[in-house]
């Protein structure tokens, strides 16, 4: 008996095509704002995950001043730096590796000139642990040095490699010497062992942008860096750190070393915190989470305004149908059978938006990750779960015959003389 | 026997503020088999009297009874399920679902019945065959001229073999040429399958076919005439 209700639905949404498609427009445009604002929501945030954990990897997590991470970021009173004793954080247990940067102002002086003269001031003076280079690749990203040079190698001391602006500034070139000042007049001479190659000029890679773009780019073009044992030469136990990568032993707990280290250096007076894989995974989640359910939010309004659509073509139909659904109840029709008749007609026309809104959601996606990878370099990830499209296509039956119910009420209460009569 | 008995019947209309008797006082019984029509001028009740007597509708005051079970005490869906067992309607505008084929117009009364496909199809065929209307089969409404219309339902009003064939004005709508091969097959039809039929008519022609006429003024049966058809 179902089965030829939904004929005769079908047959009734057939026979009004024009007002059924455009009944099924409204809700084949709100199932489209929503599959492709989840879908594209999703998408982010599978290929945000990658990106983080093709530059943090699982086993690594970072050490940033205390406050500048996580939901009291802005809560004020965070300072920028930090203090922090390298090598008692290298003997931690579960630490393998760890790498810090820590940065101060300095003044340098370049190579005399033939005439005798030489370019001097106060320049950022950048500190790099040379595991940095050789270990945390996706982090530092590809720094490259012009043709000719090169970054730093363990062992390295008395070395510089200037910003490509600072080189020019300075008239220095590689092998010439530059001269840098520390506290208490500390001074070393430097041989400089590379100059950056412009940030213009550096090919951004994707998924390894990490911190070569803060690194060379903007600000920093001006920065002289130097080994982090060469800082420490010249400025001596470090409160200038401005952050640390650590990665850990191999089948350690990377929150749990994570926890460790940032009890310990606490106790030691750094004013750090720690960030794992799974906080910024965690927070990325919160966000993007936050901003998809906000999009779907505004693409259910599109959808409620499909299914007031659906809800006025019923209470059409019903009226139109008056004398219809006299004819069927005096043939034998119970109210029930009524009932259920307008309940499929409306339920279908829910249901075919949504497959035609689903298909074209997914497309839209599909092309919004083609644009974004177009113009952003990013390959972003279309994200088609079939449990995204079956709770679609159910959702949208439901949709309908839900809108569809009011009036499909009110054609199953209609009195039979009543409805005979109806001109 | 009495197959539809009326006694003191009346029926009452509320139009706005006013309330219309349509009938009043209606005392009435058709025998199974009879061949009955009710005529009448306009707003003389016979409509009224067509819905009492075909469970379409209760009386305000009085007895109405079909095969000795009163109408008022039935509940809703027993009612509903009496119409679609015992009772065919045959309609003046044919009232066929313009987007059913007739054979699916012949199925509809049969669906809501639980009857199986098959058998369904096959009745349906079978009963627009007996109408005239076998090459018509897979044809829509719209495509089927006012009498072939009319055929289809009265083949429908036979789908679930009902005790009790109401025809309401069904050659209204019809030329007279059209309209005499309807109230002919309407009259075989009802002799042999051993139906009672009761046509509501203002046409003489259509109540020329009775056995017994029975007529209304305001709401009352004025005269009884029995023919010998």
């Amino acid at each position: 008996m179902l089965k030829d209700f939904f004929l005769l639905a079908a047959r009734s949404i057939t026979h009004r095509r024009m007002r059924s498609w455009l009944t099924v427009i409204g809700v084949f445009i709100g199932i489209t704002a929503v599959v492709a604002l989840i879908s594209i929501g999703l998408g982010l945030n599978k290929t945000v995950e990658q990106q983080v954990s093709g530059v943090f990897g699982v086993d690594t997590f970072v050490l940033v001043p205390k406050g500048s991470f996580g939901p009291q970021s802005h809560a004020g009173g965070s300072s920028e730096q930090y203090a922090l004793d390298l090598q008692f954080l290298k003997s931690i247990p579960g630490v393998k590796v760890a790498a810090a940067v820590r940065q101060r102002t300095g003044f340098v002086q370049g190579p005399t000139r033939a005439d005798g003269t030489s370019t001097q001031g106060f320049l950022p003076v950048m500190g790099l642990s040379t595991e940095l280079v050789d270990e945390f690749e996706s982090f530092t990203g590809e720094l490259t040095v012009q043709p000719g040079g090169r970054l730093f190698i363990a062992g390295d001391t008395d070395v510089a490699v200037l910003g490509a602006d600072t080189a020019k500034r300075l008239g220095a070139k590689i092998g010439d010497s530059i001269l840098v000042a520390g506290d208490d007049k500390k001074e070393l001479n430097l041989t400089v062992v590379g100059i950056m190659t412009p940030s213009d000029e550096q090919v951004s890679t994707g998924s390894s942008g990490g911190f070569s773009a803060g690194m060379t780019s903007g600000q920093n073009k001006d920065t002289i860096y130097v080994p982090y044992d060469t800082m420490s030469l010249l400025w001596g136990e470090s409160n200038d750190v401005l952050v640390t990568l650590v990665r850990t032993q191999p089948g350690a707990d990377v929150d749990e070393v994570a926890d460790r280290v940032q009890k310990e250096l606490t106790a030691r007076g750094s004013e750090i915190s720690s960030i794992t894989y799974s906080d910024i995974s965690d927070a990325i989640g919160t966000m993007t989470t936050t901003v998809s359910a906000f999009l779907a939010g505004i693409a259910g309004i599109a959808l409620l305004v499909g299914a007031v659509g659906v809800m006025n073509t019923m209470f059409t139909s019903v009226l139109e149908r008056t004398k219809e659904i006299g004819v069927m109840k005096a043939v034998g029709a119970k109210n029930s059978h009524i009932l259920t008749i307008f309940l499929i007609e409306s339920g279908l026309m829910g249901f075919v938006g949504g497959v035609v809104g689903t298909l074209a959601g997914l497309g839209l996606s599909a092309l919004a990750s083609m644009f974004i990878g177009r113009f952003f370099g990013v390959q972003m990830a279309v994200v088609a779960s079939p449990s995204l499209v079956l709770i679609t296509l159910a959702g949208s039956f439901s949709l309908g015959a839900m809108a569809g119910l009011w009036p499909a009420r009110r054609a199953s209460k209609l009195l039979v003389v009543d409805a005979l009569r109806y001109e | 026997m009495s197959l539809l008995n009326l006694k003191d019947v009346t029926k009452d209309y509320k139009l706005g503020k006013t309330v219309v008797r349509a009938l009043r006082g209606l005392d009435l019984d058709i025998n199974k088999g009879e061949i009955v029509a009710i005529m009448g001028p306009s707003g003389s009740g016979k409509s009224t009297l067509m819905h009492i007597l075909g469970c379409l509708d209760t009386p305000t005051s009085g007895e109405a009874s079909i095969e000795e079970s009163q109408i008022r005490t039935l509940s809703e869906s027993q009612l509903v399920a009496l119409r679609g067992r015992k009772i065919g309607f045959v309609f003046q505008t044919f009232n066929l679902m313009q987007t059913l084929s007739a054979q699916q117009n012949v199925e509809l009364p049969m669906i809501f019945q639980g009857t199986k496909k098959k058998d369904r199809a096959q009745r349906a065929v079978e009963l627009l065959t007996k109408v005239g209307l076998a090459d018509r089969v897979h044809h829509r409404p719209n495509e089927l001229s006012g009498g072939e219309r009319q055929r289809v339902a009265i083949a429908r009003a036979l789908a679930n073999d009902p005790e009790i064939l109401f025809a309401d004005e069904p050659t209204g709508n019809l030329d007279s040429e059209s309209g005499g091969t309807i109230l002919e097959l309407l009259k075989r039809l009802s002799e042999e399958e051993g139906k009672t039929l009761i046509i509501v008519t203002h046409d003489p022609d259509a109540a020329a076919i009775a056995e017994r006429i029975i007529r209304l003024r305001d709401g009352r049966v004025v005269e009884e005439e029995v023919r010998n058809a």
